[in-house]
Formats: structure tokens, C-alpha cells, sequence
């Protein structure tokens, strides 16, 4: 591994490490909800995507697909949060409920996302909602980083997505 | 009270903005979920405030802001971003908006960034959401 590569690894790391540690922030700081276990951080080769998963990609110097799964009790825990309560039309709960997945995601990784290599501006897309359950697999030339949160509401999946040749082979994510 | 048109593309954030700035005391006149909807919307209508998610699918948020500025210098926005470290929120800051939120919204985010722009109604707001509060 040449130098360069080296350094990309270890910028990979400081990317994905203020998220994780975001999700647990945003969920108990912000929305009362207690993260009370988390899973070892491991590097499947396929993951199956949960039905409410929400995905953003970055762009700049570092390049991630990055995606939250929430699990229907959870989402639906925090559809109540942020409506209070407002009654809303049959006709909008889909939506609503959609665009609070979204809107989490949005917020969670867009605080905690920054440059760790040389400063320029990392780039969040729009937030894309994944309707269905999907398994997805690696490609020899992609990587997989996946962690669970786990609440008393259920679970919510983070994936990271990205080239083999941004993340370390071993990934010491232990200090979390 | 000030008339504010309301800018965003996620449903929950346009609902949950327009009660903040309700329960400050303020009129909401109008929202919209794209850009194009701001352009029409500020072209017929005289908001003398703007709240607008700077992240929309297919828009530049320096240009939208170039653009309503163009059709009225004197309509005052607040840049809502959920990354506020970035050179669009500098750009944004350039192009004309008065301010940004950095999320997650809430009503004391907005108190403060209106009464950086209209310090007037800071007072004013104050009392009315320490009534509502209360």
C-alpha cells in the first residue's frame, strides 16, 4: 500500500467515525431515544438493505454511498417525534413518513460530515428514499462497512459504501 | 409579523417550520417544494421573509438565491443546511441570504436567526413565545 492509499484509508475513517458517532447523538440528544448497544463495525460481502433505508452519496475527495435503515417501529417512533401532535391527512402519512426517514438521514450525516484530507467541501446528495427490502453485493472492487444501532424501538442499519482502495483492510473502529 | 414563504421539498420540515415560526408569532403566506414554485410564488406575492432548505433535487441554491433576489433585492433569506461548514453556505451568504440554520430546525434556531435580521421583532417575539411557552 503506497502512502497516498494510506492516507485515503485513514480519511475514510475519520469520514465514517463522526457519523456513527452522530447517529447515536442525534437519536439520544436530540430525540430522547436511547442507543443502548451497538454492534461491532464489520465488513460484509453482501448486506440486505432494510425496506425504509434512505441513501446519500458524497462527493469530493472522498466518495461514499451512505445508507440508514430504519426499522418500521423506530421510524414510526420517530414520525410521532416530529409530528407531535398535528393531525395529518390519510392521503399524506406516507409521505410524511417517508420524508422523516429522509430528513434523519440528511441531518445525521450532513453534521457530522467533513474534509479531514485537505479541507475542499464534501458533498452530500439529496436524500434518496429505497422502498423495497434488497440484498446488495460486493463488488471485487467495492467495500461494505456495516454497524446496527439498537433501541428499544428496534434497529437502525448503517452501510457505507465505497472503492476497495478507500478503506483499510482491517478497520479498528474499536474506540468507538 | 412578518410574512414568510416557506422553501423546502421534504413535507415534514415545510409542516414543522411553518408551526415554529406560528408559535413565534409570525404569518406564513405561502410554501413551496422547488424552486420553481419559490420563483412564481415571489413574483405574485411580497414575503418579507424566505426560509429555503439550500439542498433541493435539480437546484443550485446560489442560484435560486440570485434569482428571488432579482426579483426583489429587498426579500430577506434564511438558508436552512444540515452542513454549515461548507463553501455553498459561504456562496449563499455571498449571493444575498441574511443567515442559516444549521439543523435540526427548532424554534429557538429560528428566534435567533430572525432576530439577527429584524432585531425589532426579537422583543417582540420574545414576549410572545415566552407567553406561548408558558
Amino acid at each position: 500500500m503506497n502512502e497516498e492509499h494510506k492516507k485515503i484509508h485513514m480519511h475514510t475513517k475519520d469520514v465514517l467515525v463522526p457519523i456513527i458517532k452522530r447517529v447515536k447523538t442525534y437519536l439520544e440528544d436530540e430525540l430522547g431515544i436511547d442507543v443502548f448497544n451497538t454492534s461491532d463495525i464489520t465488513c460484509p460481502d453482501n448486506i440486505h438493505i432494510k425496506k425504509n433505508t434512505v441513501m446519500i452519496g458524497t462527493t469530493g475527495s472522498i466518495k461514499l454511498i451512505i445508507t440508514l435503515g430504519f426499522d418500521d417501529v423506530l421510524l414510526n417512533k420517530l414520525f410521532e417525534i416530529f409530528i407531535g401532535d398535528d393531525d395529518i391527512e390519510d392521503s399524506d402519512l406516507e409521505e410524511v413518513r417517508n420524508s422523516v426517514a429522509c430528513e434523519v438521514t440528511n441531518t445525521i450525516i450532513g453534521n457530522a460530515i467533513d474534509n479531514p484530507i485537505d479541507n475542499s467541501d464534501i458533498y452530500i446528495t439529496p436524500p434518496v428514499l429505497i422502498y423495497e427490502a434488497k440484498t446488495l453485493k460486493k463488488s471485487k472492487d467495492s467495500k461494505f462497512v456495516f454497524v446496527t444501532f439498537i433501541t428499544k424501538y428496534g434497529e437502525i442499519e448503517l452501510t457505507a459504501v465505497g472503492p476497495k482502495e478507500q478503506f483499510e483492510n482491517e478497520l479498528d473502529f474499536k474506540e468507538i | 409579523m412578518l410574512n414568510v414563504l416557506v422553501v423546502d421539498d421534504s413535507m415534514i420540515m415545510r409542516r414543522n417550520i411553518k408551526k415554529y415560526l406560528a408559535s413565534l408569532g409570525h404569518n406564513i403566506i405561502g410554501e413551496a417544494k422547488d424552486a420553481n414554485e419559490a420563483f412564481n410564488f415571489c413574483k405574485k406575492n411580497k414575503p418579507t421573509l424566505i426560509t429555503m432548505d439550500i439542498s433541493m433535487p435539480g437546484m443550485n441554491g446560489i442560484d435560486v438565491i440570485k434569482k428571488i433576489k432579482n426579483i426583489n433585492k429587498y426579500f430577506s433569506i434564511i438558508m436552512i443546511t444540515s452542513y454549515g461548514k461548507n463553501e455553498i453556505v459561504r456562496s449563499a451568504l455571498n449571493a444575498g441570504a441574511q443567515g442559516y440554520i444549521l439543523k435540526p430546525v427548532n424554534t429557538e434556531k429560528l428566534y435567533e436567526s430572525i432576530g439577527k435580521i429584524y432585531p425589532e421583532y426579537l422583543g417582540l417575539a420574545e414576549k410572545d413565545y415566552i407567553i406561548k411557552e408558558t
